[in-house]
């Protein structure tokens, strides 16, 4: 039987009839982290001995992965980056403590992008994670490993981070549930900081009711993040089954109508946006009004150089404090400034300096009217659009991606439509915190896509609720790439 | 197009060395991104507009009573140094 490949409901109630124990379990799913790890590359660690626990949630006894770059004491933390390549925490985040204390076991730590900083799960220092669905393709990142184990069917859950599409995006490709949460929901204390307006924390699984489990467990207010929220108090698995008859959600015309794409020979894209438009006559059965509105082009065509703009120059102050100096591999060099610039030069990936050097050119003085303040007015400008929008909708849906995930190596016209809007719309979530998820919605060419919601802030029950009965209607809920390969 | 020198010059301030031929690649690169830039620059009145660092404003920070706590012992501090002496991090001399 593929009890990891069930749901968590599922797994709860085969652990709690002692049809498997829970370190079958956890035997199982390094069996097939180790079968897979050679082709996929998902993990940087996998775990040897399982931890104990005498957590009471839902999830006590089941196995998850954990992305590189939360802290985990004693347990080797990269964020797949050679800088940080022997780094081990000697402090836990607020999330692995939660789940610690949840009764959650932990497997395995997942591959990302270097630092969290890219989209394609190609950057990392111990090479490339490949797509569960088809091996030439790439499962998109920054979160990469978490979605791969996922997909694969090793773990019913993993866990992510979100700057500007890095959970959505990648469970989008691969074919499951990706969620984030409103900004500040789950605490990002011992998350290492990439953007540190835009991180969020959220959860990868294969149904919108396991999303919901795992982010009860991990919501709340967390002394050591001041930006964390206070909880809402709300069970939101409780929640998700509410009726949605008289629910309003927005598409942006300008991204989603096919008339605008009639001179376009991107079979792709054009099989993408007739799904989603099937997608939302069966979504209008469930009593959702579903309305194309219009948004300014010109805001949304400045969606992803304004994500660049705050992200790069974010990022290249946080990272400021690897330099080889206090932990990661020390440098030769006969002062100290040697030493650092030596640890850096080899400690970087070519991407990951391009991307500070776009940060450090943001933040000179004679740029940052023209790019870094313009790029602060633009997420106001989307954020208050969005909020107006919000007065009289309930959420936003879109397609998570314009197709499906891309060959290895395929390069983007960066400067059209469909990179600059349906490639990079999911950024909104991140600049106005919006609670966000993706979701399965079907196959073009044999590779999962997906549909995104996006809601009001705080209101994580609602999109939920929504995500869980849409799910419903559109039929791909559970899907795993790997079927029929067993694993207990 | 961007000059090499004051990629140079960026590079140098954040501490690291780059390759020429990475140059070349951060130069085509930005080419495309300024591009992009471009597009921000071309909204309306935005210059009317005050810019956003931070998703909402509408909750209340939560600040910890002001008590010692998290306090790393000398050998946490020190576990991941890859070049301890005495219980400090050692360093090439700084004074000559």
């Amino acid at each position: 039987m593929d009890i990891l490949k069930l749901n968590i409901d599922d797994i709860r109630e085969k652990l709690d009839s002692n049809e498997v124990s829970s370190q079958d379990l956890f035997d199982a799913s390094l069996d097939m982290a180790h079968k897979y790890q050679d082709e996929y590359n998902a993990f940087v660690t996998i775990m040897d001995k399982k931890e104990e626990s005498d957590g009471k949630s839902i999830l006590r006894g089941i196995p998850y992965a954990l992305k590189d770059n939360f802290s985990t004491k004693g347990i080797l933390t990269t964020a797949s980056s050679n800088i940080l390549k022997d780094y081990v925490p000697v402090f836990d985040s607020t999330v692995y403590t939660k789940l610690k204390e949840s009764g959650a076991v932990l497997m395995g730590k997942t591959v990302l992008d270097e630092l969290a900083m890219g989209g394609t799960g190609t950057t990392g220092h111990t090479g490339v994670v490949r797509n569960p669905w088809n091996k030439d393709r790439l499962i998109g990142g920054s979160s990469a490993g978490s979605a791969c184990a996922v997909a694969l069917g090793i773990v019913p859950f993993a866990i992510g981070s979100d700057t500007g599409d890095s959970i959505r995006k990648p469970a989008a490709f691969g074919g499951v549930v990706g969620f984030k949460p409103t900004y500040g929901r789950i605490s990002r204390y011992g998350l290492f900081a990439f953007a540190s307006s835009l991180d969020h924390v959220g959860c990868f699984t294969r149904c919108v009711r396991d999303a919901a489990y795992v982010t009860d467990v991990l919501k709340g207010q967390d002394e050591k993040d001041m930006t964390s929220l206070e909880d809402d108090g709300k069970v939101y698995a409780s929640l998700i089954d509410n009726d949605v008859k008289g629910r309003k959600l927005f598409y942006i015309k300008e991204a989603c109508d096919i008339e605008n794409y009639k001179d376009s020979n991107d079979d792709e894209l054009l099989e993408t946006l007739k799904k989603f438009h099937e997608n939302l006559d069966k979504i209008r059965s469930l009593g959702i009004v579903v309305e194309g509105v219009s948004f300014d082009k010109e805001l949304l065509n400045a969606i992803y150089p304004a994500y660049m703009t705050i992200s790069c120059a974010e990022a290249t102050s946080n990272n400021a404090n690897l330099t080889g100096i206090l932990f990661g591999p020390r440098a030769e060099g006969s002062s100290i400034n040697d030493i650092m610039f030596n640890a850096r030069t080899q400690g970087f990936s070519e991407l990951i300096k391009r991307r500070f050097i776009l940060g450090s050119y943001i933040l000179q003085k004679e740029n940052q009217e023209k790019l870094f303040l313009n790029a602060g007015r633009v997420r106001r400008l989307i954020v208050n659009k969005m909020n107006d929008l919000f007065k009289e909708y309930d959420g936003l849906i879109m397609p998570s991606s314009g197709g499906i995930a891309p060959l290895f190596g395929t390069k983007s016209d960066q400067l059209s439509d469909r990179y600059l809007i349906l490639e990079n719309h999911l950024a909104i979530g991140n600049f106005g915190g919006f609670p966000s998820i993706s979701l399965p919605s079907g196959f073009v060419n044999d590779m999962p896509i997906s549909i995104n919601i996006t809601g009001r802030v705080m209101e994580d029950d609602v999109v939920l609720n929504m995500a869980n009965k849409i799910e419903s209607v559109m039929g791909y809920k559970n899907i795993v790439a790997k079927v029929g390969e067993k694993d207990v | 197009m961007i000059s090499k020198e004051k990629l140079e010059d960026y590079a140098s301030k954040l501490m690291f060395r780059m390759e020429d031929s990475e140059y070349e690649t951060l130069q085509e690169e930005f080419e495309v991104i300024l591009k992009q830039m471009d597009l921000i620059g071309k909204i309306p009145n935005i210059s009317d507009v005050e810019p956003m660092t931070f998703p909402f404003v509408t909750y209340k920070a939560k600040l910890r009573e002001d008590v010692i706590n998290n306090t790393l012992t000398t050998e946490e501090a020190l576990a991941n140094a890859k070049q301890v002496d005495r219980n400090q991090v050692r360093v090439p001399k700084v004074v000559e």
